[in-house]
């Protein structure tokens, strides 16, 4: 096979693979490059491959502050304790649906994916969540709307099925009852599906700004995203305001760097967290 | 549920004591296995129940002249006057059009894309290059889009007004440049691109598992034929992918009434310049709710959208089960 010549279609290949890296790759090369460059440079180019001086300005204002790191905090809670209550929820579902036990996985199944064809939207759950559940201003109405994704039971049944039966066949000879099995066994076989459904979870809640837009009034308990939603909602304005961007703070440059301070968790744990994401999307998508 | 494994028991116990004594102690054993289950499951199931099931029953508000002080319940009926004042309003033309347009285009981009690129990354041999690039190009995916829409003020604004990285390329090509964002035209196409960017590797990832998944004996009876590498691409890898292609288009055809909320509101935010295009059912809601609280039109417009896109889904099903029945979702 590697001795084959080169085709055509190779070359093509290669350079659209090429292509398309490149075009993943330079954005955040220049949000990145961006946020280390000078306000009043970036007033004139606008943005930069290279920064001509090395300026922290912005990331000053980010550390010294208290505004961001508490914003950071509130991502961090979020992400942390909501993903523990994922992967407790769905693996115990999961755990059930996976045992084909008659009269119960199979409506469990049903009960678990119709959401993902029918929901009430957006004005019931806003009801729901502010008038009847009063969880305004709480991260918990960040965490709680999410907190299965029907996609994540999917992997994580398959994966609990690809466990060999004759383990719970002998223990449960042994006298061992379901719980015992899914806490014993079961889990700790699973650690590694564990890991790829809870990255999905945390990639999920540090991400989110939406549950957060619709809840959190509170500028003080913003998450991280939402205080970048807020720095960039008057975008409009500030393109037409070209000498906004020359006052005193600067505007552009602090989105950038809290731009890059948002996705740095993503970007340091992405190479080794990378294969578990392909991992889990190969087993949803070809167990299914 | 308790037929199964009550037989399973028998096959694995031996028969001992008499029969009335055997039946009650599997009684208790069965009754012990269902409500430990139960116990596994309750979490998620109250869960379902509460943030899933309960607002479907909610949407009755779209039938109501909403009160907050009388709740959803207790508020009084008015028919479908909340359903009549959305599609009088003049906007309900613009926004399903969107909704629909930008939605079929962002489903048929995304999915070209990831198959083209699975295809492409297919053809790399060495593994590093192969791993490498899949890594890159996936982590968009990753990215909140937030983040995403700040990428694209760089590119299409920069830091004043008609400037951005896109701009000076095109400057440098001599042509004129534009003002992106008082400029509704182009914005579909933007937003695409946006999709293929967000989407395309993560697709791919999908696409290249299911060539992973070829049996290499077919290219080698390709081989043999004579047939180049483009022509095994385009005359078995493509044919032979078309069972995922089609559980990942029933599964975006269920999804074409729900707008994409999240990229389309973090990048056109309230500009009300870029409307004309942009505006689809999700994002129209979302900006009643908050501006106007008018709770029982957006109900109805929510209502709608739930019917529809679950008749398009179950169309969708029916007709991907007519034409392959071992790959069907359901």
């Amino acid at each position: 096979m590697s001795s084959r010549k080169l085709e055509p279609f190779t070359v093509v290949s290669i350079i659209g693979v090429g292509l398309a890296v490149l075009g993943c790759a330079v954005p955040f090369w220049m949000i990145i490059s961006g946020s280390f460059t000078s306000e009043s440079e970036l007033a004139t180019t606008g943005y930069s491959l290279f920064p001509a001086d090395f300026d922290l300005t912005a990331y000053k204002m980010i550390f010294t502050g208290p505004a961001v790191l508490d914003a950071y905090l509130a991502s961090v809670f979020i992400t942390v304790v909501g993903t523990a209550l994922s992967l407790a929820a769905t693996s115990g579902l999961s755990w059930v649906i996976a045992r084909r036990v008659p009269g119960i996985s199979r409506p469990l199944t049903i009960f678990s994916y119709l959401p993902m064809l029918f929901s009430g939207g957006l004005v019931p759950l806003y009801l729901l969540v502010t008038q009847y559940l009063h969880l305004q201003n709480s991260y918990f109405s960040v965490i709680l709307p999410l907190l299965v994704m029907p996609f994540m039971v999917f992997v994580q049944v398959s994966a609990f099925r690809q466990l060999p039966e004759s383990i719970f066949e002998s223990a449960k000879i042994d006298g061992a009852g379901e719980l015992r099995m899914f806490f014993t066994i079961a889990l700790p076989l699973s650690k590694p599906i564990l890991a790829v459904v809870g990255l999905f979870y945390a990639v999920h809640y540090w991400n989110d700004w939406f549950m957060a837009l619709l809840f959190i009034d509170d500028v003080h308990k913003f998450p991280l995203p939402l205080v970048l939603q807020n720095l960039i909602s008057n975008i409009s304005f500030t393109a037409m305001l070209p000498q906004l961007a020359e006052s005193a703070t600067p505007v552009y440059q602090l989105r950038l760097a809290l731009t890059t301070v948002a996705i740095g968790p993503i970007l340091l744990a992405y190479p080794f967290a990378q294969r578990y994401f392909v991992k889990g999307i190969t087993l949803g998508a070809t167990k299914g | 549920m308790s037929t199964l494994q009550t037989r399973h028991e028998s096959q694995t116990s031996p028969p001992s004591g008499p029969p009335a004594r055997r039946r009650r102690t599997r009684g208790k054993v069965a009754a012990r296995t269902s409500w430990s289950l139960g116990l596994l499951a309750l979490p998620a199931v109250v869960f379902f129940l509460i943030f899933n099931y309960l607002p479907m029953a909610g949407l009755v508000v779209a039938f109501k002249e909403f009160d907050v002080n009388l709740g959803i319940f207790g508020s009084p009926w008015n028919g479908l006057e909340n359903f009549a004042y959305f599609l009088e309003s003049g906007d309900a033309a613009r926004i399903l059009f969107n909704t629909l347009f930008l939605n079929v285009l962002f489903l048929g981009a995304t999915l070209a894309a990831g198959i083209i690129l699975a295809i492409m990354l297919n053809e790399i041999r060495g593994t590093f290059f192969k791993r490498a690039s899949q890594s890159v190009v996936f982590f968009p995916y990753f990215v909140s889009p937030v983040v995403i829409s700040i990428i694209l003020q760089v590119l299409l604004a920069g830091a004043s007004g008609g400037g951005g990285a896109v701009n000076d390329a095109m400057a440098g090509f001599g042509l004129p440049t534009v003002d992106w964002y008082t400029e509704p035209g182009p914005w579909p196409w933007i937003l695409t691109v946006v999709k293929i960017w967000q989407l395309g590797g993560y697709l791919s990832v999908i696409f290249l598992a299911a060539i992973t998944g070829i049996p290499e004996e077919v290219y080698e009876a390709g081989m043999i034929d004579g047939a180049s590498r483009a022509q095994m691409a385009w005359r078995i890898t493509l044919p032979l992918l078309k069972p995922t292609a089609a559980v990942l288009l029933v599964l975006g055809v269920g999804r074409i009434f729900y707008g994409d909320f999240g990229t389309i509101y973090a990048i056109i935010g309230d500009n009300g310049t870029l409307f004309e295009n942009t505006d689809v059912i999700d994002t129209y809601v979302f900006r009643a709710l908050r501006q106007l609280g008018d709770f029982g039109t957006t109900a109805a417009i929510g209502l709608f959208q739930s019917i529809v896109g679950f008749v398009l889904v179950v169309i969708a099903v029916l007709i991907q089960r007519k034409y392959s029945k071992e790959t069907s979702i359901l």
